[in-house]
């Protein structure tokens, strides 16, 4: 060693400078990690509280549990019991326990339409004691997208059958109107065929003044005809389209089930586009019926547009 | 020169035929325009946004003095309250211009003002606070306004909640006799008549009265009223012990009611 023995004053004690050197740099980075494990709650007093769940489905380890919005503890374990339920324990950090009473309940939501999952517990009744470490508590999920949908779709299915039944019973209302158009529209025909026959025989020297009046009156019933055939023949073309609309309606509804089942991290956004699309579509209806509104009142097209309907509106004895 | 003069002159006598009306102002504009989009928005079946473009075209119209205007918003605003179940409001309205001791709404607004109120009235049913304003419509039209025959109709309505079925049934079946009253209004007539038959135990008569009001309300698509018929058939059918009739008319008249009752809960 006295062979290497430096003799520069800057490498006097060089063996302790470097100890304090490595020993301020660890505890440096010692102190790092527990101001983050302080930061992590590491060091924070935590009590165990437990629930039961129906299925592990949605629930992982370190979901956080919040109170108020506030995070107050996390899920730590779970594990399922002999009769296939779900043990839960979340750790709760202590001082808050005093807010919680024992009647609370936990609940499984989503934080925004597609975010995460998240464990929220209520407060509880105020009367109740409060929730002491070791406590089990309720626990329930909340109504998805899933369940609206289906809600929904269960709401609907009931009303096109509804409508589609009155369309199609043969004594249905509806039904029951048509076939009175088609006599109504039958007689008319025979009508014009008395008519037509009466034309004939009346004598040339007769009043002059009455064979106008049986011409006008025929033509009226042929113009009244022509209506009545034309909704004859446009009705069941419109009874069959709404028919096909409702078909169409239920099977919408059906995909719009499964793909929510298959895929409902996506539907959310399709919804909000479509929401925003319908949103703009509404506003530019709205500028093209201004726009319109604008023409129909100005110069030159005013006067080939009906007048516009100024009274009171409709309203009779048994509105 | 001359030849061009004689090309000019069939352009400028043209254009002298359709000179351009002068522009109205803004605020009568404004108020037609929200006018139109309140009925617009009522014969989409939303009423909510009716009556809010009503509002604003009351206020225009108020801006304007145009008190036979505001009257008709009025009247209107009333309908769209009454059609939200808010009669209180309705009524407010109404008598808003019933109660106007200037007396400066137009006489036909003050009569349709005071049919309205009548038929909110028996709808409650009040009978003797509709009795004394309905009486007000009948001395303001004279029998010769046009609401004559709803004026009547409701009168025989307002019988029948007095328990006079005979004068009811009479009043209602000479209305519905009358093509003028309109396909809406004979049905009406017929569905009063066939009530008071109904109460008066002349059951044969009640279901063939059912019978044409249906006929006409099927015609005219309005469903309640089709619902309301075919109770009523059903009723009396059971009455005269046609059970199978009685079932089948009882059965549309559910599906009738439900499917309109659904539909109401999706729109609202």
């Amino acid at each position: 060693m006295a062979l290497l023995e430096d003799k520069d004053e800057r490498f006097k004690n060089l063996f302790g400078k470097t100890a304090v050197f490595i020993l301020f740099a660890a505890l440096g980075i010692g102190l790092t990690f527990l101001w983050i494990e302080v930061k992590r709650g590491a060091f924070t007093a935590m009590s165990p509280i437990y629930f039961v769940a129906d299925s592990g489905l949605d629930l992982n380890e370190g979901m956080p549990v919040k109170f108020s919005g506030f995070k107050i503890g996390k899920l730590k374990t779970m594990s399922l019991d002999e009769r296939g339920h779900v043990q839960v324990g979340v750790s709760i950090e202590s001082k808050y326990l005093d807010l919680i009473r024992q009647d609370a309940v936990v609940t499984l939501k989503k934080e925004g339409v597609i975010g995460d999952g998240v464990l929220e517990i209520s407060k509880g009744a105020e009367e109740k004691p409060a929730l002491v470490p070791g406590s089990t508590v309720g626990f329930q999920r909340a109504s998805g997208l899933e369940q609206a949908v289906i809600d929904v779709k269960n709401r609907i299915t009931p009303i096109l059958d509804d409508i589609s039944q009155l369309l199609h019973d043969p004594q249905g209302d509806v039904r029951q109107t048509l076939s009175n158009l088609r006599e109504f529209s039958a007689d008319l025909r025979k009508t014009i065929e008395k008519l037509d026959h009466v034309l004939g025989s009346v004598d040339q020297n007769l009043n002059q003044e009455v064979v106008p009046l049986m011409r006008s009156l025929r033509t009226t019933a042929a113009n009244a005809e022509t209506i009545a055939g034309r909704l004859d023949k446009q009705l069941p073309e419109l009874l069959e389209k709404a028919d096909s609309s409702m078909e169409s309606m239920r099977v919408t509804s059906e995909s719009i089930r499964d793909a929510v089942k298959q895929s409902a991290p996506q539907l959310p956004e399709i919804v909000g586009e479509a929401n925003d699309a319908l949103g703009k579509t509404s506003r530019l209806v709205d500028d093209t019926q201004s726009v319109v509104d604008s023409l129909s009142s100005s110069w030159p097209f005013k006067g080939s547009v009906p007048e516009p309907e100024t009274g009171p509106v409709r309203m009779d004895s048994h509105d | 020169m001359t030849r061009l003069l004689l090309l000019l002159l069939p352009l400028l006598l043209a254009s002298c035929s359709t000179t351009p009306p002068s522009r109205l102002p803004a605020t009568v504009e404004q108020a037609r325009t929200s006018d139109s989009d309140a009925r617009r928005a009522l014969t989409d079946g939303d009423p909510v946004r009716a009556r809010k473009y009503f509002t604003k075209t009351l206020a225009l119209q108020q801006s304007l003095d145009d008190t036979a205007g505001a009257a008709t918003t009025m009247i209107n605003l009333a309908t769209v309250a009454h059609q939200l179940r808010d009669d209180e409001a309705a009524l407010s309205w109404l008598d808003r211009i019933l109660q106007e001791k200037a007396n400066i709404y137009p006489d036909d607004a003050r009569l349709t003002a005071a049919f309205r109120k009548a038929v909110i009235l028996v709808d409650k049913p009040l009978a003797a606070e509709a009795d004394t304003i309905l009486k007000l419509a009948e001395q303001l039209c004279e029998s010769k306004c046009e609401s004559r025959f709803s004026i009547s109709v409701l009168r025989a309505r307002l019988l029948m909640l007095s328990g006079e079925m005979k004068a009811a049934r009479s009043l209602a079946i000479e209305v519905s006799s009358q093509a003028a009253a309109g396909r809406e209004e004979q049905a009406n007539a017929l569905r009063v008549a066939a009530a008071a038959e109904e109460s008066m135990g002349l059951m044969t008569d009640a279901l063939q009265h059912y019978g044409s009001a249906l006929q006409l309300d099927k015609a005219l698509g309005l469903s309640s009223r089709i619902g309301d018929d075919l109770s009523g058939l059903a009723r009396v059918s059971a009455k005269l012990g046609h059970e199978r009739e009685a079932g089948e008319y009882s059965r549309r008249a559910h599906l009738v009611k439900e499917s309109r009752g659904r539909m109401s809960d999706v729109i609202q």
